[in-house]
């Protein structure tokens, strides 16, 4: 690629980042997202992980916070703080890689669905339009029930499940692009699909992807809570979703233990919304239709 | 076509055969979909390695005859095509097989249980629509007023919410005001009002829970749609006619992004689904969502299959009648 | 904003509604015993009915041919009164008594016993249940209504213990086909203290006291089990005064009803117990190996040292919160005149494993796991259910325990229906089970007779252990015939020895049943055994008949009362209305405003 194109590329990345800046929301929610991700990076630095380990659990069952434990104990006396610091790992995971997951079916899907037409596209809008409609966590339970379980199936689950709505609008991104007079010109010129997709159409459609990335991870690291908190997941990490299943089946509720119930909670509710700013915010700046109306 | 169309030429009667069509065209997607869901419903459960007979009979003594008898009983010696094809007949009959711990038939199961989350998501999704249109309604029209910024806000927290969370404090945090689950007290005098109010008195807080969770996305959709309503020209001309904004709020713009909004709802009822999975499991709501939570506990596979099967097909149903619907009301797609 | 303004008339007119509906919600209610039930009831037919819920439900209604003492357990008059035997031990009689009605009024008799005992040697599908009970008749006959001759194949020692519901003949023999006989038809006919009144299945089950029982009417009025998902909804029910009797709970929920006001605890002696099985060498019944078990774990010097690895009370201690009580053989020290106390303990000692396992020949590894003669080490999977929280936590102990061993464990915790696959198949080193005890011990030290075991590769049979002992299955075969209590006490407790000696599984504790009821309802309940048993889960139907109501009940009911009811219903939609009422009229204005 010239550098023309470069310096015209970053420019444009500057000038949205600018933009994102202007929103408040948006920039809150960089802001909580990169905290979070270093807490989670930091966890085996800073913290003991065999505190995981019920067999060394420190405290008594059922602690309510103090000193020696911020956040309290869980059922089995292990401390909240450091099961919620590990759980965010995990969760985080679980929704970064399904997103990926997801959203790679989904532009590979919508790429080809409006590059090359005809029979095939068909066929593809039609799975996605059945994807769209079928309620997704009804297919990821299915899937989580009848695959092993592990973090593999819980991420599996979560992305094969959820790429249509990617796919959709990467594709009426694409059809947009194509009709585009200078992609008509490189077909002219010569070039290939694999010219005309890698050099035209992913680029524009990339920005939009990206949007819908953040939004997807909301989604999922959600679907990773549900899925846990129903028993699907990964018995053997601790994850949101997992202690939240513990805090029903154990007995939070009735315990009143709101120092098992809360973190857990609203770390998941911290993320998504994080998420879904960044995403809401990115949007506004990338999809030319929404700032013409601000 | 017996009328000459160049006499009268009727542009209703044109858009009634490319109505019909296109409902042709819906309903027919929609029967090929169901179809879909009803093989995956038969191959996803097949993937399961193992013998099936082996869990019905666990701590039992039997020997290899009572074992051929009982795969001879439920057809698993037979070729997979043929389980298929007797699969699809039994479904047609309304036979969906038998549950392995209840020990009834599936369709029974469910039959008890979709009164009950009918009762619940209906009257979740209808508070929670209108909750959500009003407020996208007001939002929209006062855009960024402190209003909206606030519901747009209080919106985008339920929506991160998982339900199950939600209900797990709701219940801890209302301590004994609301039973702790189920529908209805079993000492609950049998005449139909004191039956009335025990049912909504059970179902405040998965209701409030559900609506909490769901709601957002109406009050998102309705904002926007209104905001875009809003920048169309016609307004300006119904301004400058020297209507009142409240007139020109209520008679035109509203309307015309309600359409839209509403279909979107039951498109996405799919997701009202999904919150019901893990509201009845934490309020022991008998429906279908909690019979989904009991059948992932073995599992039990003819059950979760069956559940699968109705709750997937009744949320494609539901989506080619909005389709429809949307087509009847909307004179702009009437006239396309 | 015609819909709101709809919803505000709607909200009015529930609210006038309810209003004057209170007082009739409130009228004169029956005493009731609300009681949780948390497993599923898999029938009520009493032929086809297995799961302990559907059984203990079963006894409410059908009396057995004898019962169990609540006090010591004891065969005490069932449906027949009095019994006696033949010189051969092949002959038993029993006598029915006059006077003992069923609930609609028709007398019990002999018959009725013949014709349920009959039923069940001739309809393959009455037999599912408790077809067990009966494999060994050779022949029932009712020589006149006050009589039953029971005839033997072989001397059978559990002839007191028949846990056969006995039904009335007038109503089962127009029964077409068992299977498929749900018997939920109300009111019941009944002969036990219970009569179902009404049942909706996953909601709750509803009884009304008998009033024809022979042992006299219950003293309340109403028996009611309500179905919740989880123990956990049941205690917070119990604390809301939903329910009156709750038990199942886990040791977090039963700490934290403590001290509660209106509610009394019951810590009993449970007959259920955990245990952790060691792949001995799966085979069938003719010997052919099936699975794929360590190889190491058929020496039984390794499962030794295995079970002196493990620290018993540390996970009774912290798994279950301590109410459990220390396994040896697997029956419970509810059952003392069966419960074995081993002559030598074997104590927790890692070190004297440790050398154990050296001397037997198996030497560490450069990576500290320990290597066997073949070349193969010492890596064990372990197999729990994902469902059960004791498997993860005790697995969890039973790694690190094995691991300062030598041993490696890799803890797999899958679905109950693969767990049972691959325990049936012998697909695994270490796997958790576990089982609920009968007063009669002759079930349970079947399982580990070389009978038990499946009878080709690819069906199952009722052992979990594979276990296959010369030395304990004649020992089996006598206690089987021997008839002279003290002299089975001993041979039972021989049996144990052999299976704590030999290792085939390894029992972690007996679980204490822990239950709860509310005291400002009930008064007392009757246990079994007394001291230190069970309201629940008998063997009889003692605690839910002998339940004491407290005195004035009637009027203090403890559960939200239809007036409260009704009242916050009331309120609830009165200020949702109100708000939305008040936010329109205030959006109005403003809306005129601009």
């Amino acid at each position: 690629m010239t550098s023309i194109v470069w310096q015209r590329r970053r420019a444009a990345v500057g000038s949205t980042w600018r933009e994102f800046t202007r929103n408040r929301g948006g920039l809150a929610g960089l802001v909580v997202l990169g905290v979070v991700v270093v807490l989670a990076l930091l966890a085996p630095l800073v913290t003991d992980a065999s505190g995981l380990d019920v067999t060394k659990a420190a405290g008594q069952r059922w602690q309510s916070p103090s000193a020696e434990f911020w956040f309290g104990t869980d059922h089995t006396g292990r401390s909240v703080l450091l099961l919620t610091w590990w759980g965010s790992r995990i969760s985080l995971l679980i929704g970064l890689t399904a997103t990926v997951l997801s959203v790679a079916i989904g532009t590979l899907v919508g790429v080809t669905a409006a590059h090359f037409g005809g029979w095939l596209s068909a066929g593809l809008m039609w799975v996605t339009n059945f994807f769209l409609v079928l309620p997704s966590l009804v297919l990821a339970i299915a899937l989580s029930t009848v695959l092993p379980r592990g973090i593999g199936t819980i991420v599996l689950a979560i992305g094969v499940t959820s790429w249509a709505s990617t796919a959709r609008l990467v594709r009426a991104q694409t059809l947009s692009v194509e009709a585009r007079p200078f992609i008509e010109r490189a077909k002219v010129l010569g070039g290939g699909h694999v010219h005309v997709i890698g050099r035209h159409v992913l680029p524009a459609v990339l920005p939009l992807v990206f949007v819908n990335t953040t939004l997807t991870v909301a989604n999922a690291i959600v679907a990773e809570a549900t899925l846990s908190f129903l028993g699907l997941g990964d018995p053997s990490m601790v994850s949101w979703g997992s202690m939240l299943r513990a805090a029903n089946l154990h007995g939070a509720v009735s315990q009143r233990a709101w120092w098992f119930l809360l973190p857990p909670g609203l770390g998941v509710v911290v993320i998504v919304l994080a998420f879904t700013l960044v995403g809401r915010a990115l949007e506004t700046v990338l999809n030319p239709r929404l700032r013409g109306d601000r | 076509m017996t009328a000459p169309p160049l006499v009268r030429p009727s542009p209703r009667r044109g858009g009634g055969s490319g109505l019909l069509r296109h409902v042709a065209g819906k309903v027919g997607g929609a029967l090929v979909s169901l179809a879909a869901v009803v093989v995956l419903g038969f191959f996803l459960f097949r993937l399961i390695p193992g013998d099936p007979t082996v869990t019905m009979t666990r701590g039992r003594q039997v020997d290899e005859a009572q074992i051929a008898e009982l795969r001879a009983l439920h057809g698993y010696d037979r070729p997979i095509v043929e389980q298929f094809g007797k699969y699809v007949g039994g479904l047609l009959h309304g036979d969906m097989g038998t549950s392995l711990f209840y020990r009834r038939t599936v369709a029974e199961l469910i039959g008890e249980r979709v009164g009950p989350t009918l009762l619940l998501v209906g009257t979740s999704t209808l508070i929670a629509v209108t909750l959500g249109l009003w407020l996208g309604i007001r939002g929209a029209w006062r855009r960024d007023s402190p209003f909206d910024r606030a519901s747009t806000g209080v919106a985008l927290v339920g929506w991160a919410m998982p339900a199950f969370w939600l209900g797990m404090l709701l219940s801890m945090v209302t301590g004994n005001l609301f039973p702790s689950g189920g529908m209805r007290f079993s000492s609950t005098p049998p005449d139909f009002w004191s039956q009335a109010l025990d049912v909504a008195h059970h179902m405040v807080l998965p209701c409030l829970t559900l609506i909490a969770v769901v709601y957002a996305q109406y009050q998102l959709v309705m904002r926007s749609s209104l905001l875009e309503e809003m920048n169309a020209d016609y307004l300006t001309t119904a301004r400058a006619k020297g209507l009142r904004d409240d007139q020109v709020r209520r008679r035109h713009a509203v309307p015309n992004a309600l359409l839209p909004t509403v279909t979107l709802v039951f498109l996405h009822i799919g997701l009202v689904v999904t919150g019901a999975i893990t509201v009845e499991t934490v309020f022991s709501w008998p429906g279908l969502g909690l019979l989904t939570y009991e059948a992932l506990a073995g599992p039990d596979l003819p059950l979760l299959q069956g559940t699968f099967v109705v709750l997937a097909g009744s949320v494609i149903v539901m989506n080619v009648l909005a389709d429809l619907l949307y087509q009847v009301l909307d004179p702009r797609v009437r006239a396309s | 904003m015609g819909i709101l303004r709809r919803l505000g008339s709607v909200v009015g007119a529930v609210g006038l509604v309810a209003s004057p509906l209170a007082p009739a919600a409130q009228a004169q209610q029956p005493v009731t015993l609300r009681v949780a039930i948390i497993q599923q009831v898999d029938s009520l037919n009493p032929f086809l009915a297995t799961y302990q819920a559907s059984t203990e439900v079963g006894r409410l209604m059908y009396d057995y041919l004898t019962a169990y003492d609540a006090k010591d357990q004891r065969p005490v008059e069932g449906v027949a009164k009095s019994w006696e035997k033949s010189a051969d031990n092949l002959t038993w009689t029993f006598t029915v008594p006059d006077g003992k009605k069923w609930s609609d009024g028709q007398p019990i008799t002999a018959k009725d016993v013949g014709f349920t005992y009959n039923l069940m040697m001739t309809d393959k599908d009455a037999a599912t249940a408790n077809g067990s009970f009966v494999a060994n008749f050779e022949s029932v006959t009712v020589p006149d209504d006050r009589t039953v001759v029971i005839k033997t194949k072989v001397p059978q020692a559990s002839m007191l213990a028949l846990d056969v519901p006995i039904v009335p003949e007038h109503v089962w023999k127009g029964v077409g086909k068992i299977a498929d006989y749900k018997n939920d038809v109300t009111p019941s006919v009944s002969s036990g203290p219970f009569v179902l009144s009404e049942y909706r299945a996953n909601e709750f089950i509803k009884f009304k006291a008998n009033k024809e029982y022979w042992r006299g009417a219950p003293k309340y009025d109403e028996l009611h089990f309500i179905y919740y998902k989880t123990v956990d909804a049941a205690v917070q029910a119990l604390d809301k005064g939903e329910l009156d009797l709750v038990n199942r709970m886990g040791p977090a929920q039963f700490d934290s009803l403590k001290g509660k006001s209106g509610i009394t605890l019951n810590k009993a002696q449970g007959r259920r117990f955990n245990e952790l099985v060691l792949n001995s060498g799966a085979a069938t019944k003719t010997g052919e190996p099936i699975g794929d078990g360590h190889p190491a774990l058929k020496d039984v010097k390794v499962r030794q040292a295995i079970a002196k690895a493990i620290d018993q009370d540390a996970i009774i201690a912290r798994v279950n919160g301590g109410y459990a009580e220390r396994g040896t053989g697997p029956i419970p020290p509810v059952f003392p005149d069966y419960h074995l106390t081993p002559e030598k303990v074997r104590p927790f000692d890692p070190a004297a494993a440790n050398t154990e396992l050296d001397q037997a020949g198996y030497p560490k590894g450069s990576d500290g796991i320990r290597v066997g003669a073949d070349g193969k080490p010492l890596k064990l999977r372990l197999v729990g259910h994902t469902s059960r929280a004791y498997d993860e936590q005790a697995g969890e102990y039973i790694k690190s325990s094995l691991a300062d061993i030598g041993i490696a464990v890799d803890v797999q915790l899958v679905a109950d229906t693969l767990l049972d696959e691959q325990g049936v198949a012998g697909k695994f080193d270490l796997i958790f089970s576990g089982w609920g005890t009968n007063p009669d011990p002759d079930f349970i030290l079947s399982l580990h007779t070389c009978d038990s075991r499946p009878e080709s590769p690819t069906t199952s049979g009722t052992t979990d252990t594979f276990f296959c002992d010369k030395t304990y299955d004649e020992l089996y075969a006598k206690q089987g015939a021997e008839l002279d209590p003290a002299k089975r006490s001993a041979l039972v407790k021989q049996m144990q020895q052999r299976f704590y000696d030999e290792v085939p599984a390894i029992i972690l504790g007996h679980d204490n049943s822990l239950e709860a009821y509310r005291n400002d309802t009930f008064a007392s309940f009757t246990i079994q055994p007394d001291p230190g048993g069970v309201i629940m889960a008998q063997n009889g139907m003692w605690g839910y008949y002998g339940a004491v109501p407290v005195a004035a009940a009637g009027a203090a009911s403890s559960g939200p009362s239809g007036l409260l009811i009704a009242g916050i219903v009331v309120v609830v939609l009165l200020v949702v209305g109100g708000v939305l009422l008040l936010a329109r009229r205030r959006g109005a204005t403003a809306g005129d405003r601009e």
